[in-house]
């Protein structure tokens, strides 16, 4: 099975092939705004590297988020084109799953993070299972603080991956129980990992059902108090 | 140019899905998502809302403008996209499915000035547009008279030095409490009104291609607050027709200078304004007054649409001029 992985919900954008559990080549660029113009080419140096055609792909796998909503567009979009090109499906990933199971590695709790800007995070709890992690509770965006608390006040020894290095400086001082580990961004070839066990499985999403993984509203900003007094005349029937 | 290349043209920049298909200058489909429910309710384009419904939207319809179209993606002759000006969130996703589509099929990609998209557009009303012309191009976020000297050649005469033609419709419809998008909703009013009624002012007349609408919206709100108190407001209808007719005669003595000082016999308009029925019909009677020709594309192509950019595309394509996989999209792309 040949699947192509994009990756771009953090600043590290990557993109990775492989064929039945090997990688074949791979491409990565860390760069906050550059996700756009680094995709495309970076497409194109994987397949000339490997040899092959997007004739040759069965599925196309895309990180869907949590984190940066632009570069998720940007990476959902691509996917979006080289899937509906080629006529194979479309998988979608979450950031904080690929974090947690290139971490999983002893009895920890594993906590990855992204950042979602605005002083917060975007998290999950994983368990370390046999040949990978299971979630254990649902995705949310928190502050930095309450992400604090929800570290101090769990029983468990934690491991924080991710973009730890985004959170405030002291954020997980006096957490004796909680370490902090790598890998620092998802990557593309954990995606491949991933969505060959989903794959193989036969866990396959519609098109339609694949979209980014937000966890906030849209910023949406109005001068009530401006929209109000221009409104105001004549009243509304 | 009917028999050009075959594309697919795409436009996110800001709040319209459009895909559209061409061969050269020949209309094969231009499907649409409309935002303006989704926007409607804050009186204006929130960027991340758009983009949101950019993602959702755009695999669905490049797949129905190509069977719209009967073009099956592999006899595709390019892609096309909008690279700029626009709102960046919004005008990723188009952009880079887009490459991506292009590069998957083996075909070339072409990214394509959102502004040079309206200034094709009317030949897809008729291919006898060309240049030398001067083109009209007026929408909610630009006000601008073009000379367009070449294809690809084109000179900026002049622009809106505040609002934009669009936004002053949208900001007075809102005072006059007739929702959001304006434009529309004054034309609909403004047809059973008398455009004599008031005598808003035309702003810069000392400037022969520049234009100013941002007192509009206050000699409105004022003519309205004192005629209300004194009981001797006119119809609304006429009020609306008043202010459509002094926006419209800006546009109109505008766009007439610079056909003089140029001596162009062609003249061209778009953007969303370009679809008001009473600027068309004043634009279509001066023109011809003094004899020349005016194209405008049909009220459907006037607002943003993919198949503008699918022509610009095409006549590219024709020329070889396609674009590097490596480009990014730019917010700020100028003519
Ligand atoms: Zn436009």
């Amino acid at each position: 099975m040949n699947i192509l992985a994009i990756e771009t919900a953090t600043p590290a954008s990557s993109v990775a092939i492989g064929t039945d559990d090997t990688l074949l080549a791979m491409s990565l660029q860390v760069n906050r705004r550059g996700h756009v113009g680094f995709l495309t080419p970076a497409l194109d140096y994987c397949f000339t590297q490997a040899g092959w055609t997007p004739r040759e792909l069965d599925a196309v796998v895309v990180d869907v988020g949590p984190g940066l909503f632009t570069g998720i567009r940007a990476g959902l979009a691509t996917a979006q084109g080289v899937a509906a090109a080629a006529g194979v499906p479309l998988v979608g990933l979450s950031s904080l799953d690929a974090l947690a199971f290139r971490a999983a590695t002893g009895r920890r709790i594993i906590w990855p993070v992204v950042d979602v800007r605005r002083n917060e995070v975007a998290t999950a709890p994983y368990k370390p299972v046999p040949g990978g992690v299971v979630r254990d509770g649902p995705p949310e965006v928190v502050s930095c603080e309450a992400f604090a608390g929800l570290l101090d006040s769990t029983a468990d020894d934690t491991l924080v991956v991710g973009d730890h290095q985004s959170l405030p400086a002291g954020t997980l001082r006096g957490l004796h129980r909680v370490k902090v580990g790598r890998p620092r961004w998802p990557s593309a070839d954990v995606l491949l990992e991933l969505a060959f066990a989903r794959m193989s499985k036969g866990e396959l999403p519609a098109p339609d059902d694949v979209r980014p993984l937000y966890l906030r509203e849209p910023d949406v900003t109005i001068n009530w108090q401006d929209f109000r007094e221009e409104a105001a005349w004549p009243p509304q029937p | 140019m009917s028999d050009g290349p075959v594309v697919l043209g795409i436009e996110t920049s800001c709040d319209e899905t459009g895909l559209g298909v061409v061969a050269g200058t020949e209309l094969r489909a231009n499907v649409l998502a409309s935002q303006v429910d989704l926007h409607a309710r804050f009186g204006g384009v929130v960027p991340e809302v758009a983009a949101r419904a950019h993602v959702e939207s755009v695999r669905h319809l490049a797949h129905r403008a190509l069977a719209e179209a009967g073009v099956h993606q592999a006899d595709l002759g390019g892609v096309a996209a909008t690279q700029g000006p626009g709102l960046v969130g919004a005008l990723v996703v188009g952009f880079t499915f887009a490459k991506s589509l292009a590069w998957a099929l083996g075909k070339p990609f072409i990214g394509v000035n959102h502004m040079e998209g309206h200034l094709f557009a009317p030949l897809l009303g008729d291919p006898e547009f060309a240049p030398p012309a001067v083109v009209l191009l007026v929408s909610g976020g630009h006000s601008q008279v073009v000379h367009m000297r070449d294809w690809g050649d084109y000179e900026i005469l002049g622009s809106t030095i505040d609002d934009a033609a669009g936004e002053a419709l949208d900001k007075t419809a809102r005072f006059l409490g007739l929702g959001y998008p304006g434009g529309p909703a004054i034309d609909r009013l403004a047809s059973e009104g008398d455009p004599g009624a008031v005598d808003f002012p035309r702003a810069l007349a000392d400037r022969p291609y520049d234009f100013s609408f941002s007192g509009l919206k206050t000699s409105l709100m004022t003519f309205v607050r004192t005629n209300h108190e004194a009981g001797t407001l006119p119809p609304l209808a006429d009020v609306a027709a008043s202010l459509q007719e002094a926006i419209v005669d800006v546009l109109v003595a505008k766009t007439f200078n610079a056909v003089e000082a140029t001596g162009v016999e062609i003249v061209g308009g778009g953007g969303g304004v370009m679809a008001n029925s009473r600027l068309r019909r004043r634009l279509q009677e001066e023109a011809n007054r003094r004899g020349v020709r005016l194209f405008v594309p049909p009220q459907e192509l006037c607002t943003d649409n993919g198949a503008m950019i699918a022509v610009v595309g095409s006549h590219k394509l024709a020329r070889g001029e396609i674009t590097n996989l490596n480009a990014d999209v730019d917010a700020g792309l100028k003519l």
